[in-house]
């Protein structure tokens, strides 16, 4: 077979592809409009800022200074106000019920005790059935009286005529996303998941839906070599692949404020080597499944793990050791580490050349590994 | 050319899948020029050996060749072979005109070859009108030249049937073996595998195969013949064969 002959196969693999997926119209859905909506859907839903911690509060002092305290620990936002019990039992059990998520409890003689300069003990009650909620909560709770005390103890050094102590203040200065908002850095992992999905399920489904209509063997007769018929069904998927890419950056830039500041060429390189390395996995998917159903399965074996080891829900930082390892294995932690670095960042090859090249790596392997797997398996 | 290579040799193959031994010592030859059928019941392995034939399964044991080679190592094999599976293997989503494109291309046949050959084939199975019609909404006959069609374009040398007469109606059947033997005619070695005993005398020779492997072998006429019982009428194929699976049975 000469290279014509090759490139004369390749070009019918690739339309028929395009005609049977242009013609399955829940396919486009797939591919084009389902990415879209989730994008956007997640995008707006998908919030880390922790605010509005529905707290009930129980004073057993009932003085204005208690008062006062309740009333401003929960202006600042983070604690909102859920309501007043007048005791603890009554309390937990707003929390059993999950209409609270804390109890803030001031206990009796508070007043009297700041006065007097002796230690005073405020308890808060916390459902830590999100930790990250929580650990929010009780923070806004801790710096709150943190600060009641250490203003006391300047008062009363003042007023006994001594200096007071010396402070150390941190300032923080963001860089890359000043305002801290969760849509800049999520989105650009919400494309990378919703890709790996899109993409891994075609390829994985195409191949196995052949095998199962029975078209496989009557293809696998021609003179054609495994690699163009897997070139063939990867192709078109990676230039629809590379349409979603631009379309999501562009909701996230429209919708979410996601800046560019990086190159595009840059992204347009990890674009293209995301799309092979998901898109190779799929066909091996594919290469050991006998249906489209163990092909589907398949695909979702690899896409969990891959997802939430991408980093893009949590840091890949606070993973063990042997784990953080394995995740050089996984395209989409790639993908999202470039997407953020160069959007967010604008970062440039040189920042982010080693991403690029675990990709490709991964990309060229995983279609070898497809091709020749496809070859012994029909031998 | 050679004249001792044979367009077709399965030389003892056996295959077992799982607990099913579905070739046990199949052996048979077909040379260029001949309509060669196996014949048996269902399960009898049939599709099994047409399949090692066409290089799409692995030999347990045994060796099939195709024109002297390989078909499962040597890729040249697949320029002058044509498959017709048993089960659907046309995009049932393409219309008929781009089956025979898609398949004409896979085989890189040039553009004014694939023109000419098609209209030809086109012709010879009536499928002219319906070009623009979808695989999935032709009738089974149809489809079943269409199949036909598609592994005829690039006019293979040696040609694999499998059950092609399976749910077609009594006309399109006949058509197709009036093909047949043109093609046989022109050359071409045709293997063909039925479950149809009255489709055995149409062939030049028959092997009948049961439990993966042949019970008989020969020209359908000398088979009558030598199974005739002096003082009886002629047996018809049917009563020949069900006689011999009796007896391997027995």
């Amino acid at each position: 077979m000469s290279l014509a002959s090759a490139r004369r196969q390749l070009g019918a693999v690739f339309r028929k592809e395009v005609r049977q997926t242009v013609r399955d119209r829940r396919v486009m859905f797939l591919l084009v409009v389902a990415p879209l909506i989730q994008t956007v859907v997640f995008g707006a839903a998908v919030d880390f800022d922790v605010d509005r911690v529905p707290t009930v509060v129980v004073d057993h002092d009932q003085s204005d200074v208690s008062r006062e305290h309740a009333r401003r620990l929960l202006a600042d936002g983070t604690l909102l106000r859920a309501g007043d019990f007048p005791g603890a039992e009554a309390a937990e059990h707003e929390l059993d019920d999950g209409r609270a998520a804390a109890a803030l409890l001031l206990p009796r003689g508070l007043a009297a005790d700041l006065a007097a300069g002796r230690p005073a003990e405020v308890q808060l009650l916390l459902d830590g059935t999100d930790p990250n909620r929580a650990a929010t909560a009780g923070a806004a709770a801790s710096r709150y009286f943190g600060e009641v005390g250490e203003r006391l103890a300047r008062q009363r050094l003042e007023a006994a005529g001594r200096p007071a102590p010396a402070q150390v203040v941190v300032t923080p200065r963001v860089f890359f996303n000043p305002r801290l908002k969760t849509a800049p850095y999520i989105v650009p992992g919400i494309a990378g998941t919703l890709l790996v999905i899109v993409t891994t399920l075609v390829t994985a489904m195409g191949l196995a839906r052949e095998r199962e209509m029975g078209t496989l063997e009557q293809v696998m007769v021609t003179p054609i070599r495994p690699l163009w018929l897997l070139l063939g069904k990867l192709l078109p998927y990676l230039v629809v692949g590379s349409f979603d890419v631009l379309l999501l950056i562009g909701v996230g830039t429209w919708a979410f404020g996601v800046p560019i500041r990086g190159s595009l060429l840059v992204l347009a390189a990890v674009m293209l080597v995301y799309l092979v390395s998901t898109l190779s996995i799929g066909l091996l998917i594919s290469t050991v499944s006998q249906t489209q159903q163990q092909a589907f399965l398949g695909g979702f074996l690899f896409m969990m793990p891959a997802i939430l080891l991408s980093g893009v829900m949590t840091p890949i930082a606070a993973m063990p050791p042997w784990l953080q390892y394995l995740t050089i294995l996984n395209p989409v932690r790639h993908f999202a580490e470039v997407m953020r670095a160069v959007l967010l960042r604008g970062a440039g090859f040189g920042d982010v050349w080693f991403q690029l090249a675990c990709l490709a790596v991964l990309g060229v392997g995983i279609l070898g590994v497809a091709a020749s797997r496809f070859r012994t398996q029909l031998a | 050319m050679a004249p001792a290579v044979p367009a077709v040799e399965a030389r003892g193959l056996f295959r077992r899948f799982g607990a099913v031994q579905a070739l046990a010592g199949l052996t048979f030859q077909v040379e260029r020029g001949e309509l060669y059928g196996l014949i048996g019941p269902d399960g009898a392995g049939k599709t099994t050996a047409i399949r090692a034939v066409a290089g799409l399964l692995d030999p347990d044991q045994g060796e099939a060749r195709v024109l002297g080679l390989d078909p499962l190592r040597d890729p040249a094999v697949r320029e002058r072979l044509g498959l017709m599976p048993q089960q659907y293997s046309l995009y049932r989503d393409l219309t008929v005109a781009e089956n025979l494109q898609f398949f004409a291309r896979l085989s890189a046949l040039p553009r004014p070859v694939f023109r000419e050959r098609a209209e030809r084939l086109l012709g010879i199975t009536r499928l002219a009108p319906f070009t623009a019609r979808r695989a999935d909404q032709l009738s089974g006959g149809m489809y079943k030249k269409l199949a036909l069609a598609c592994a005829l374009l690039h006019q293979p040398e040696v040609l694999l049937l499998d059950e092609p007469t399976n749910g077609v109606d009594p006309v399109s059947r006949r058509e197709l073996w009036a093909l047949l033997h043109e093609f046989v005619e022109g050359g071409m070695a045709v293997v063909i595998s039925t479950p149809y005993m009255d489709e055995a005398e149409r062939c030049h020779r028959v092997g009948l195969v049961h439990h993966g492997r042949l019970l008989l072998e020969g020209a359908p006429e000398r088979l009558l013949a030598a199974a005739r019982v002096e003082g009886l009428p002629r047996p018809t194929f049917e009563e020949l064969f069900i006689r011999e699976i009796e007896g391997a049975a027995a």
